[in-house]
């Protein structure tokens, strides 16, 4: 199996999955929930009727109000009140108990202030890039003494190459998914960003760890170590994305409503995480070497 | 350690895990005299209630000030929302200028949060003691400046000093004083419509707006006791409700019931994929997985006797489910390293050695950086997100604990045994052995 001599087209088959996502980043952006703008939401058992939730809100001088089905029988209401803390309590009670007479009881109901959401968006933020950060580190640290051709820098800058790849075509599924479905993204997809962020690296991580081992082992060029390594570990990455996934899928068919976003994020962001750190990071590897090694002619 | 310390070791392990993990523990603990009762602690989105975050203005609070501010705050928040003490509350400050509140269980909110967030609930009576009618004065909480123990200088007792804010408030306090003054009746303070001070008699008016509060104190500790009591009728700054999140108790069990059953299939799913592709190692990696979920549970559950106890919240059961898939990797790098080592003609037990040592590196190197993600996770994540960190590094800590040592030392007993030394039983077929 060449699988570094085909990396062309496997960096081909990234950037056509990454593209659109992407794009659509670039236009339309995040769509996101209360957590990141502050705002409310309040979710009803049944379905509810965006007018009637209308009729109610206008009284209350209640903004952008929108209404969402969630899951089979529930009904997401999402708006902004721009009032002052308590007097949108008692909007928040005067709704209630309006919708529970129309049959809708309030089973969630979560209030998210401007200063909130302003701090969590920083720390969100913060935490993505000091991730970053100390996983280029933590590799170039482990990989110390790797022997050459490559630095253990490299190491970890590739590592967080298919990092990337990784996020970004997360963020750029969920900035589909939000102009097509109004999906939001809400505190758990940061989690949920971060998790395949970790995970992505932990897989990578292993392929390198065999390279390196190789290396010292064996002298045959470095492509055919990196093609040697990658095919040697390939059974141990697939079964374990292979369990993983399936964990994840039950969670996601049978867990609860409240997670399903989370979990679907986490879905797509380790099967990406199990292709980078097969098809790309590795590959990357052996395009650095060779650009190097060119520029030094 | 010899091998067969080890094992017994493991299998004591396994078996106190078990017991703490079995969801009925508290009888089987009861047997060897363990009266504590063990649970998990769950969170809000898990049982039901409300989260609540109050922001302080402490823009009028001298920056010397605010630490000691913040300190009174929580402890006024504290007692308006547990007046009883007995309810599982929460209150913990968060940052520079805000206070959580957690409150499980709770249903009416909107009183809750009336009661947490109300700017005072002092109030000033004057007491006719003829009519033993009161009326409300027209001063509140709001008035007071501060509120202090003091020495009278001529009898040395202690007593309560007054001050009231300038301007109005003061004003308002000499209107009152006078009128009382002037008609023989008492001043009465309550909180929460309870008698704090008095009644007592207004011997001249206050015009200067700092009163002596008499109440024939005959200790220090009985004057400190009235001082509190005033001073905890009013938050020492004004706060703002600036997040609020209520999980009903329906959707809360849901949560709970779906996670478990997602939980147990997922498990079930991942042990009979071990079993079909790894075979003898794939029952040793089951095993090890059990001991795996029977340990995390049972350190969740022990941790709600020390002072870190671990709540389990939605997205920590997430985290818990995770980490199941990576307590599996670390045996299948060992597994298919072992295969590896066997295909290349080494004995069985040489095979599994070196599978280990080699696999290790990989392990450690790709579970410290999941470990380092956690930190920084918890570090900067809001309590949702620390949540799943905590449970995930726990997942990712003991499952190297499992497959290191459990896996290892189940697998050098397995391996030991004459019907266990086909290759085949290791998941490797004979004509894939190099001679």
């Amino acid at each position: 199996m060449n699988i570094i001599g085909r990396r062309k087209i496997w960096y081909a088959i990234s950037l056509i999955i990454i593209i659109p996502g992407t794009i659509s980043l670039l236009v339309n952006g995040l769509r996101l929930g209360i957590d990141f703008t502050g705002g409310t939401l309040m979710e009803v058992q049944g379905r509810a009727d965006a007018a009637t939730v209308r009729q109610l809100t206008d009284r209350l001088d209640i903004k952008d109000v929108t209404v969402i089905a969630s899951g089979s029988d529930r009904s997401l209401i999402r708006f902004r009140d721009e009032s002052k803390p308590k007097q949108q309590e008692a909007h928040h009670q005067i709704l209630k108990r309006e919708l529970s007479a129309k049959g809708l009881d309030e089973i969630r109901y979560e209030a998210v202030g401007p200063t909130v959401s302003r701090d969590l968006t920083r720390n969100a933020l913060v935490s993505i890039a000091v991730v970053s950060v100390a996983i280029v580190l933590y590799i170039a640290f482990a990989f110390r003494n790797v022997p050459p051709p490559l630095s253990s820098y490299s190491f970890g800058f590739m590592a967080i190459a298919a990092l990337l790849h990784d996020a970004l075509l997360l963020l750029g599924i969920f900035s589909l998914l939000g102009a097509f479905f109004g999906v939001e993204i809400d505190v758990l997809f940061v989690t949920a960003i971060l998790t395949v962020i970790g995970f992505s690296v932990h897989d990578t991580i292993v392929v390198f760890d065999r390279i390196r081992e190789n290396l010292r082992r064996e002298r045959k060029p470095f492509e055919d170590i990196v093609n040697q390594s990658i095919i040697e570990t390939l059974a141990r990455s697939l079964n374990t994305s292979v369990t993983v996934l399936l964990t994840l899928l039950a969670l996601y068919l049978f867990g609860g409503q409240s997670i399903k976003q989370f979990v679907l994020a986490l879905l797509i962001g380790i099967a990406a995480g199990t292709y980078s750190s097969i098809f790309n990071a590795s590959p990357l590897l052996v395009t650095w070497n060779n650009w190097r090694a060119k520029r030094a002619g | 350690m010899s091998l067969r310390v080890k094992i017994i070791l493991i299998t004591v392990l396994a078996l106190l895990a078990a017991v703490i993990a079995y969801p009925k523990e508290s009888d089987l603990l009861r047997v060897i005299g363990f009266k504590q009762n063990l649970q998990v602690k769950q969170g809000l989105d898990l049982q039901g209630g409300a989260h609540l975050v109050f922001e302080a203005d402490l823009s009028k609070t001298p920056e010397k000030e605010r630490t000691k501010a913040m300190e009174a705050l929580i402890e006024v928040i504290q007692k308006r929302a547990n007046p009883a003490g007995t309810a599982e509350v929460n209150v913990q400050r968060q940052g520079q200028n805000r206070v959580i509140v957690e409150l499980p269980g709770v249903r009416d909110t909107a009183d809750a949060i009336d009661r947490i967030g109300r700017t005072a609930r002092l109030e000033f009576l004057e007491v006719s003691p003829s009519s033993q009618q009161t009326s409300l004065l027209e001063l509140t909480g709001d008035d007071i400046q501060a509120i202090n123990i003091d020495f009278d200088p001529t009898s040395n007792r202690p007593v309560g000093r007054l001050e009231m804010k300038g301007g109005d408030a003061t004003k308002k306090f000499a209107d009152a004083t006078t009128t009382i003054n002037k008609t023989g009746s008492l001043l009465l303070i309550t909180v929460d419509g309870q008698p704090a001070f008095g009644p007592a008699t207004v011997s001249e008016p206050i015009v200067d707006g700092t009163a002596q509060l008499q109440g024939n104190f005959a200790t220090v500790e009985e004057a400190k006791k009235t001082v509190e009591l005033i001073r905890g009728g009013q938050l020492p700054v004004p706060v703002d409700l600036v997040e609020q999140r209520t999980v009903g108790p329906t959707l809360g069990q849901e949560s709970i019931d779906r996670s478990l059953v997602a939980g147990i299939i997922g498990l079930s799913i991942v042990a009979l994929f071990m079993l079909a592709y790894y075979r003898l190692s794939g029952v040793v990696a089951v095993l090890a997985l059990m001991f795996y979920a029977a340990l995390v549970l049972a350190i969740i559950k022990l941790s709600s006797l020390t002072d870190y106890t671990i709540v389990l919240t939605l997205a920590g059961t997430a985290g818990f489910i995770l980490s199941i898939g990576m307590a599996v990797d670390a045996n299948i790098l060992i597994f298919e390293r072992m295969k590896e080592e066997l295909r290349a003609g080494k004995s069985l037990l040489a095979a599994l050695e070196a599978g280990f040592d080699r696999a290790w590196t990989s392990i450690r190197d790709s579970n410290v950086s999941t470990l380092i993600t956690c930190t920084i996770l918890y570090i900067f994540g809001t309590a949702i997100i620390k949540g799943f960190a905590v449970t995930l590094a726990l997942g990712v800590l003991v499952s190297m604990f499992t497959a290191v040592v459990v896996s290892r030392t189940l697998l050098r007993v397995v391996i030991r045994q004459k019907w266990a030394s086909r290759l085949g039983l290791y998941g490797v077929k004979p004509q894939e052995i190099q001679s």
